[in-house]
């Protein structure tokens, strides 16, 4: 059999891997260099703009879950905002866009339930999750188990599917309104568009799939 | 009569898998209706709530931003179910 490494990936996997890469090689060396600062100097530059946006981060969503368990799903968290933002945006860059493949939806829905399952298994215990699959009215469970069943499966497969319809439609009419206009009337037309589906809807669901992260989360721990 | 009527127009236009798939792919995109509706009504209470309260609006505006993404999923499914008809039929 044959196969070659960059003739048959579809063009948003081949964005994810790119964006990845970067991320990942960006992520490592601002962390190496963080390591070595002195803790009693005050940082300047670069680095001290990285500092605080952690820290905003950490303060703002620390008002949506607990001390304790934001420690364990903080970094998480914050990895998953900083590469939905990037690749929201990326056909800015000239890259299509990763989320718009169902794949790599479909893979955040997976990966997002793997999450919650997680933190149900380290933070409440077996007979916990029961009772609360069972209901709050006891004699009215044969009718609240399969909602609830239903209802776990069901939130974070909206949430990555959310993500996937928005950015596909941004890339329907960019393809659409590109191959009719020309040169000139791309560049013009461009700016609206990518104002538009890439910056303002882009950031927004990325702002939205962190907030539904963090409260289903911090939902399914509370018991 | 009936059969005159229906055999002359089934003669003229045939009916097409393509045809069918494209007409179910139009009314598909009617979810947006309530969709409209309801994130509309939303944003009249919040800008109610904003003028009965001038303080608060930038709290108001995070909280409209994440309702309104919400409520827009289920008029987006409508439009996935028409790229899908368009594009795999």
């Amino acid at each position: 059999m044959n196969f070659s490494f960059d003739e048959h990936l579809s063009s948003s996997i081949r964005s994810t891997i790119l964006i990845t890469l970067v991320l990942s090689v960006f992520f490592i060396v601002v962390g190496m260099k963080i390591k070595k600062l002195d803790p009693k100097k005050t940082p300047k530059g670069f680095l001290f703009a990285c500092i605080m946006m952690v820290e905003t981060f950490n303060n703002f969503v620390s008002e949506y879950m607990d001390k304790e368990k934001f420690k364990y799903f903080g970094p998480y968290l914050f990895t998953v905002a900083i590469f939905l933002v990037v690749g929201n945006t990326a056909s800015l860059f000239g890259i299509n866009p990763p989320l718009s493949n169902l794949g790599v939806a479909l893979s955040f829905s997976i990966i997002t339930f793997s999450v919650i399952k997680i933190a149900e298994f380290r933070f409440i215990t077996l007979k916990q999750k029961v009772n609360g699959l069972l209901g709050d009215v006891k004699f009215l469970s044969p009718l609240m188990l399969p909602l609830n069943l239903i209802g776990e499966v069901s939130t974070p497969f909206t949430m990555g599917l959310r993500l996937f319809v928005n950015l596909l439609s941004g890339v329907v009419i960019a393809t659409m309104v590109y191959s009719i206009l020309g040169w000139i009337g791309g560049i013009i037309s461009g700016v609206i568009l990518h104002a538009i589906f890439d910056i303002f809807f882009g950031l927004v669901q990325a702002f939205v799939f962190l907030m539904l992260s963090t409260i289903n989360i911090s939902l399914a721990v509370d018991a | 009569m009936l059969e005159t009527v229906l055999g002359a127009i089934f003669s003229f236009a045939e009916i097409t898998d393509k045809g069918l798939a494209s007409l179910g792919a139009g009314i598909a995109i009617l979810a947006g209706l309530g969709t409209g509706i309801g994130q509309g009504f939303a944003a009249g209470k919040a800008a109610e709530a904003v003028g009965r309260q001038p303080d608060a609006q930038q709290k108001i505006l995070i909280t409209t931003i994440i309702t309104q993404a919400v409520a827009e999923t289920t008029g987006l499914y409508g439009l996935l179910v028409a790229v899908i008809l368009i594009f795999a039929s």
